[in-house]
């Protein structure tokens, strides 16, 4: 963490930043931002995909419940994966129209953030 | 009497921190019984010692009675505090200390079960004439008995499938026009769904308050009440900001706490407990009694001048309180929850590791803290870093401390509900006082629209980054890397 002289508005005023695994953390006018340059972005690995045939898991996460099995055909909006983590459920739908190609993970797993947990094809 | 030494605390988080805190003032000596996940957490370093009691998942930890009892046992404790959640309100776990000779910190296994039973809560409450909601569940199901009742109760009424749950055949009716209806396809629901199409009434409240009174059974068996609070501000039942007392005019609260204070005494309750109403159009609804120390207990402790935590173990042990016997509530305190969560994504929890952090101190701000800077934020537990608390000599002077607070805390490496809790304590309807628990869904189901970085804000962010540089991986950083001065002229002499 530091503190650093930044120009605001004409203003000269006193900033806390800190940079934490490639993000910058500072805290500006009573609210925290949180900046990764564009181009920091593209090359950084990112764990919210925007494949449709690829399910990751969208945060840490026990798994459970698993509703398809590989074979199976789902429409968009179909749920596939009932996750919790820090006490709440969440649903994991597919985006496409798809058949399903392989399962990551199974009931009671506990998952990594970015785990890969279904693969569909379209 | 219980003589009391040594405290093993069968918690995590901040609650653990906060109750480590207290037996130390009165010198008592703590153990931390943790998971795997906790063993070098904020609560862990704060005891004087740690128990490994088993794995992350709290299955296989903290809610676990054998490993909690064992814990307790092999570190040498002779009194468990099980704060709130996990084993607090577990009649098993209370009787498994008394039987290993452990005193348990909170009331006797009977009264846990007593009221973690609605039935038998229920039932304790009609007793004494206590305030339930109205409802019907006789036997004569049919449409023209139904209706009689419905207007006995009073529209708009809820219908429920007696052997229901998960919402199905759950249907409200506002006039006896849409009863008929309801009624009707409740049953159909009910009988498809649950081979019973029993169904039963309830006053159905759309518009109500949660109102809970802090409650206290000392040593000696008096029953003191410490006063209510309004806990109306939750999100899918999870309260997200309380305070003490309520907005309830003095004529309808007197009636409320006395309420709670007969209801306690029926059930000779010891220790604190927390009896939760709802209230809508001057008429109070007894919801539930909780036999625990509450999340938000501090908003009471401001307003009253006591210490809870250290009333339960007196308490525990046998001794008398120093309350004065009667206690009036000053000024007026808030409290909200600072969760690990990503506001503008509708508050999905948000974990890792914690940055920098700060808490701006001043007069009557109080930082119930559980996590410090290098703390890993897991998946496995309750997002909740921290509690705010303000006290002021109003109650809108404390919500202009808390718009303050919020403005100047810093949390770095995981995202919080501060920028949620910023907008909550500007809402008109919050601020005027008139907040029901229908509150949070009906302003604030969406989530909120993403931070913009632009203009001279941009530039900063674009210079900054240039600027600062990478904070070591896996390490705290700042204050707490720095050499001690102290430590190394100690050690040179």
């Amino acid at each position: 963490m530091g503190r650093y002289r930044v120009t605001h508005d004409g203003k000269e005023i006193e900033v806390v930043a800190q940079k934490l695994q490639g993000k910058l953390w500072f805290h500006l006018n009573g609210e925290t931002f949180v900046y990764e340059p564009v181009s920091e972005k593209r090359q950084s690995k990112s764990s919210g995909t925007t494949n449709p045939e690829l399910i990751e898991a969208p945060m840490p996460g026990k798994i459970l419940r698993v509703e398809v099995k590989p074979g199976d055909t789902v429409k968009v909006g179909q749920v596939l994966i009932v996750m919790e983590a820090m006490k709440m459920e969440y649903s994991l739908a597919a985006a496409i129209d798809a058949s399903i190609i392989e399962i990551g993970c199974k009931v009671g797993e506990q998952v990594k953030l970015g785990q890969m947990l279904v693969r569909l094809k379209g | 009497m219980n003589k009391i030494q040594k405290i093993a605390i069968a918690n995590r988080g901040e609650v653990a921190v906060r109750i480590i805190r207290a037996c130390q003032e009165l010198g008592l000596e703590t153990v931390l019984l943790c998971s795997e996940a906790d063993h070098t957490s904020m609560a862990a370093r704060t005891a004087d010692e740690t128990f490994l009691i088993g794995g992350s998942p709290s299955s296989e930890s903290y809610l676990n009675i054998e490993n909690n009892i064992r814990g307790a046992i092999a570190s040498g404790a002779d009194a468990v505090h099980p704060g709130f959640g996990f084993l607090s309100e577990n009649a098993d776990f209370a009787k498994a200390c008394e039987n290993e000779r452990l005193v348990f910190i909170g009331p006797s296994a009977d009264s846990i079960r007593l009221f973690g039973d609605k039935i038998s809560a229920k039932n304790l409450v009609e007793k004494i004439g206590g305030p339930l909601i109205p409802g019907y569940s006789g036997d004569d199901q049919s449409v023209e008995k139904i209706t009689k009742e419905a207007e006995r109760i009073g529209f708009p009424v809820i219908v429920k499938a007696t052997a229901g749950g998960g919402g199905r055949g759950l249907k409200v009716a506002r006039t006896s026009a849409d009863l008929k209806n309801a009624v009707e396809s409740a049953q159909r629901e009910a009988g498809s769904a649950f081979g019973s199409s029993k169904i039963f009434l309830e006053k159905y409240l759309d518009s109500a308050k949660h109102i809970e009174v802090q409650i206290f059974g000392d040593a000696s068996g008096k029953i003191h009440h410490l006063f209510e609070r309004d806990c109306s501000v939750q999100r899918r039942h999870q309260k997200i900001i309380e305070e003490a007392t309520s907005s309830l005019k003095r004529e309808l609260s007197e009636k409320i706490v006395a309420a709670a204070v007969k209801i306690a005494s029926a059930a000779k309750y010891r220790g604190a407990g927390t009896v939760e109403f709802l209230v809508q159009d001057n008429q109070f609804y007894f919801m539930e009694m909780n036999t625990r120390l509450q999340v938000e207990h501090p908003v009471t402790e401001m307003v009253m001048g006591v210490d809870l935590v250290k009333a339960q173990i007196m308490t525990a042990m046998g001794q008398a309180l120093s309350w004065p016997d009667t206690m009036e509530p000053r000024g007026h305190a808030i409290e909200c929850r600072l969760y690990a969560e990503d506001p503008f994504k509708g508050g999905i929890p948000s974990t890792g590791r914690l940055g920098f952090t700060h808490f701006p101190d001043g007069p009557f701000r109080r930082f119930d803290v559980g996590f410090e800077e290098g703390d890993e934020i897991t998946a496995y537990y309750d997002p909740m870093i921290a509690k705010l608390i303000v006290w002021d000599e109003t109650r809108i002077r404390a919500i202009q401390k808390m718009k303050r607070v919020l403005n100047d805390t810093i949390i770095f490496g995981v995202q919080t509900n501060i920028p949620l809790l910023k907008k909550i304590f500007s809402h008109p309807e919050f601020i005027d006082g008139s907040m029901t628990t229908q509150f949070f869904e009906k302003h604030f189901a969406k989530a909120l629209d993403a931070q913009s970085l632009v203009n001279d804000d941009l530039k900063i962010a674009e210079e900054l980054y240039r600027k600062v540089g990478e904070a070591k991986a896996g390490s705290s950083t700042g204050a707490a890397s720095l050499p001690n001065p102290w430590f190394h002229s100690w050690e040179a002499n």
